[in-house]
């Protein structure tokens, strides 16, 4: 669940730039490895859904674990497991995107490091703690399992919405300016093109972060994959775990994948 | 305390016939405060720069300079005083709006690099409204104006070019909206020396052309006295020390701080305030690439000269290959010598001996309008200059 | 709260050390792994691109998945939870070595063979110290992540915080539910940054102080 790579911005100055490169590795790979990198994690995963359906059209189950894993079943897990993905992805977006900008915008410029400081503090919090703190508070259901979602993955957009901004080279923003573009055309026409690279990084992150985490929605009744993982570690049966277990990793690669993908594309010329 | 520097009497270098599209300048009682500082930055200043003068801003690192020069796009608020240009008071103008009529180019040009080189250079055209078509027809203007063929470069991107070559597009791209006044600031500090002479040599057949009011941010007192035609010398807290010609300012430094500043040597100096196109050049036999060799090697016999200036389509020197070489080829060639030393008319006899002596060469080939031949100067000129200036220093 | 954590005082302790003894001897072994790894792969750029890419695809994969997984052959108790958390710990350190070897200036790595030392010491005496920081910062990630991971693997039946937040939420309702999650959770969070300023501090001192910022 926080199992994925975390972008460290800001504390311990000297580690700092090395981390960052890093961790902007994933992007420079997929720009210098091309297409080919591109190829072979779809490749994975094709192989990994072909595997599942062939084992599971010729596995010997039992009436349990035919009715955990009917097709009807399966595809509602999957359906929970990715609105619950998409719902929050949506509502990061629109929290952190502009928040970190405007964190990176002159007047409030003073607060960012306070706010990197929370939400980096925040981040050392266990997922499954905030999932249960929450339920204490909100109950159990899809909203709350939303709202710890967004929680736990608005950090990596935010922070690499602001990395990205503030990465973008001081003279070119000045150039900007000095060319007679207003701020906010700068924003829009230089800095945030130019931040595009590190700010997908962070969104791709986010939605590896929230395909893994939404599996501990099982334990606050927020439906989705781990409903399968968690019933078959309860009933000790083997199937239904790595049935359930199997699926969430292909998922994860695949939505890591088109995030690659679109960071790929998305990716500006000229850089 | 306060510094006047009136604009030095001694005319503008322009000579009556030249081309002037620049305003004057003129700044009064310019101050700029930091809080939390005890000294100002620019404290109190009142300059005038004539209409089509390139000045050049020189003086230590954190003496004010380049935040003088932000203050007059007002990338820099000023605290105090007021700016004119031409006849408007802009000190309370949107500074938005201001900019997009003054050139600015910094080092290594800030090029957008997610943006191909037509889009960079169309900026400003975009934003003040110009349609398509009189947008592209201005940016193959200018990068022509800069030496760079449309076609090849329009929609590279800048990563794609040299360090010189991005720095043009920075100057073509300050010039799109074809602005009065212009503002360098150390744009060529992260080149390489040659290449940054050519650029020199660059601005200032442009200048001559455009006739803009330039004001140029520098610490390399060779480029101040080359590129000038005055030089405004500059201590802490932007105080003016001297503000004059640099012919004035080598032979009567204002104060020990500027003579310091100008450095010892001042008789080679003098070669820095000779330009080639001051000299007597050479006229050689020239030939058209892929002409036939033998009319060539013919026309430089007749002429007693042993090597031959190979030109390309547009009149431009690419190599100069010796008789010997071109008898043994059909046609002349039409290779780029990469290494052809190659220097402007404005250029200096200091900038013509470094070519020299960085392509192990006894001459080189002197250029003119639109990097078109003008000429070939000899290594014995310089000497023969130098011996003057030595001989005039003795006297 | 205060009286729910004062009476619990031995018991919050004695797991307290049981997490972070987990956590931190998975770190250690996880680094090792990690940088052993990467030193096999640096200088082969393919051997390094499948590096990259497993590190990549394996912080996909979601923890509670991987305990999933690991239940099955390994049943519920300690193993699983090593394994799944040496696993974490692992990948960030790689690619970091990885990321930090490559950063070495060639130049160096030609002196240093140039006066006659070996590549084992070349390795040893100039790559690794060089690389140390950006190894560091791997090691960080890498604490920070699986101190989480851990509290995951309580459910496994592996040891540690995590049981405080697991048993609240069995008891969700009842009284001492939100005490017993709270001091699961807050006291993960503390020593997840108590971890962090002790590999700090750990940096400050290991850091060859030629190339300490």
């Amino acid at each position: 669940m926080t199992a994925a790579p975390e972008v460290r911005a800001g504390d311990a100055p000297e580690p700092a730039p090395a981390e960052e490169t890093a961790r902007h590795a994933d992007p420079s790979a997929a720009g210098g490895g091309g297409w080919r990198a591109l190829l072979l994690q779809p490749a994975l995963v094709v192989l990994g859904v072909v595997a599942f359906l062939v084992w599971r059209l010729t596995a010997d189950l039992s009436d349990t674990e035919a009715r955990q894993l009917g097709w009807a079943v399966l595809g509602d897990s999957i359906r929970e497991h990715l609105a619950l993905t998409a719902v929050a992805a949506v509502i990061v977006l629109l929290i952190a995107i502009p928040l970190g900008i405007a964190l990176t915008r002159r007047p409030l410029r003073r607060l960012s490091p306070l706010v990197v400081g929370i939400a980096n503090t925040g981040q050392a919090a266990p997922a499954i703690g905030l999932f249960v703190l929450l339920a204490t508070w909100l109950g159990f259901g899809f909203g709350t399992t939303v709202v710890a979602l967004v929680v736990y993955a608005a950090l990596p957009v935010l922070r690499n919405t602001m990395v990205g901004i503030e990465g973008v080279d001081a003279r070119l923003v000045e150039a900007g300016r000095g060319m007679g573009m207003s701020a906010l055309a700068v924003l829009l026409r230089v800095e945030l093109p130019l931040a595009v690279p590190v700010l997908l990084a962070g969104v791709r992150t986010a939605l590896v972060l929230l395909v893994g985490t939404a599996t501990l929605a099982t334990f606050i009744d927020g439906g989705g994959l781990g409903v399968l993982i968690n019933t078959g570690i309860t009933l000790s049966l083997d199937s239904l775990l790595i049935s359930g277990a199997v699926l969430v990793a292909l998922l994860a690669l695949a939505v890591d994948w088109l995030g690659r993908l679109v960071e790929h594309v998305a990716r500006p010329k000229g850089l | 305390m306060s510094e006047t520097a009136p604009a030095p009497s001694a005319g503008p270098v322009a000579a009556g016939d030249r081309h002037i599209s620049g305003v004057p300048i003129r700044l009064d009682g310019v101050t700029k405060r930091y809080p939390g500082q005890e000294q100002p930055a620019v404290d109190d200043v009142t300059l005038e720069i004539a209409a089509g003068e390139t000045v050049m801003f020189v003086g230590p690192s954190g003496c004010g300079k380049t935040t003088l020069l932000k203050m007059l796009n007002r990338l820099i608020e000023p605290t105090s005083g007021r700016i004119h240009l031409g006849d408007e008071d802009v000190t309370d103008q949107d500074a938005d709006q201001l900019r997009r009529r003054i050139g600015y180019v910094i080092q290594a040009g800030g090029l957008f690099p997610h943006m191909t080189v037509g889009t960079n250079v169309g900026m400003v055209p975009r934003m003040l409204k110009w349609d398509k078509e009189r947008t592209a027809a201005r940016i193959d203007e200018l990068l022509d104006l800069v030496g760079l063929d449309p076609a090849v470069y329009r929609d590279r991107y800048p990563r794609e070019l040299s360090g010189g070559q991005q720095q043009r597009v920075g100057v073509a791209r300050a010039l799109a909206a074809d602005p009065p006044i212009l503002l360098m600031d150390e744009p060529f500090g992260a080149v390489d020396p040659i290449t940054r002479q050519r650029l020199q040599d660059e601005l200032l057949r442009i200048q001559e052309e455009l006739g803009k009011t330039i004001v140029f941010v520098t610490h390399d007192f060779d480029e101040a006295v080359k590129l000038g035609d005055k030089i405004v010398v500059f201590d802490v807290g932007a105080r003016v020390v001297q503000y004059d010609t640099p012919e004035r300012i080598l032979a009567e430094p204002a104060e020990d701080y500027v003579a310091d500043f100008v450095g010892a040597g001042a008789t080679l100096k003098q070669l820095t305030l000779t330009r080639v196109g001051d000299v007597d050049l050479v006229q050689v036999t020239t030939a058209v690439a892929g002409s036939p060799s033998a009319e060539a090697v013919a026309a430089a016999r007749a002429a007693g000269d042993d090597f031959v200036v190979v030109l390309d389509a547009r009149g431009r020197p690419i190599s100069w290959p010796t008789v010997a070489e071109l008898t043994r080829t059909a046609t002349v060639p039409q290779t780029v010598d990469e290494r052809l030393p190659v220097v402007g008319l404005r250029s200096t006899l200091n900038d013509a001996l470094d070519t020299m002596l960085a392509a192990s060469q006894g001459g080189v080939v002197v250029t003119g309008r639109r990097d078109g031949l003008a000429g070939v100067m000899a290594v014995e000129t310089v000497m023969a200059a130098i011996q003057r200036s030595r001989t005039e220093a003795a006297g | 709260m205060w009286e729910y954590v004062t009476e619990r005082a031995d018991l919050i302790a004695f797991q307290a050390v049981q997490h972070v003894s987990l956590v931190v001897q998975c770190v250690l072994l996880g680094s090792l792994i990690g940088v052993a790894l990467a030193v096999l792969v640096y200088r082969n750029p393919k051997a390094t691109a499948l590096a990259n890419g497993m590190s990549a695809v394996g912080l996909t994969i979601p923890a509670f998945a991987l305990l999933g997984i690991l239940l099955a052959p390994f049943g519920f108790g300690i193993t699983p939870a090593v394994l799944a958390v040496t696993f974490y710990a692992a990948l960030p350190v790689l690619r970091n070595a990885v990321v930090g070897l490559a950063g070495v200036d060639r130049a160096t790595v030609e002196s240093a063979r140039g006066i006659g030392m070996t590549r084992m010491a070349t390795l040893l005496r100039v790559e690794l110290p060089l690389a140390w920081p950006v190894i560091l910062a791997g090691v960080r990630v890498s604490t920070q992540m699986v101190m989480g991971i851990a509290a995951i693997a309580a459910y496994v039946l592996g040891p540690g915080l995590g049981g405080f937040i697991f048993s609240g939420l069995s008891r969700l309702g009842g009284a001492n539910a939100l005490n017993s999650a709270l001091t699961g959770t807050t006291a993960i969070v503390l020593l997840a940054l108590v971890l962090d300023l002790l590999l700090v501090l750990a940096g400050r001192l290991t850091t060859p102080r030629g190339i300490r910022v």
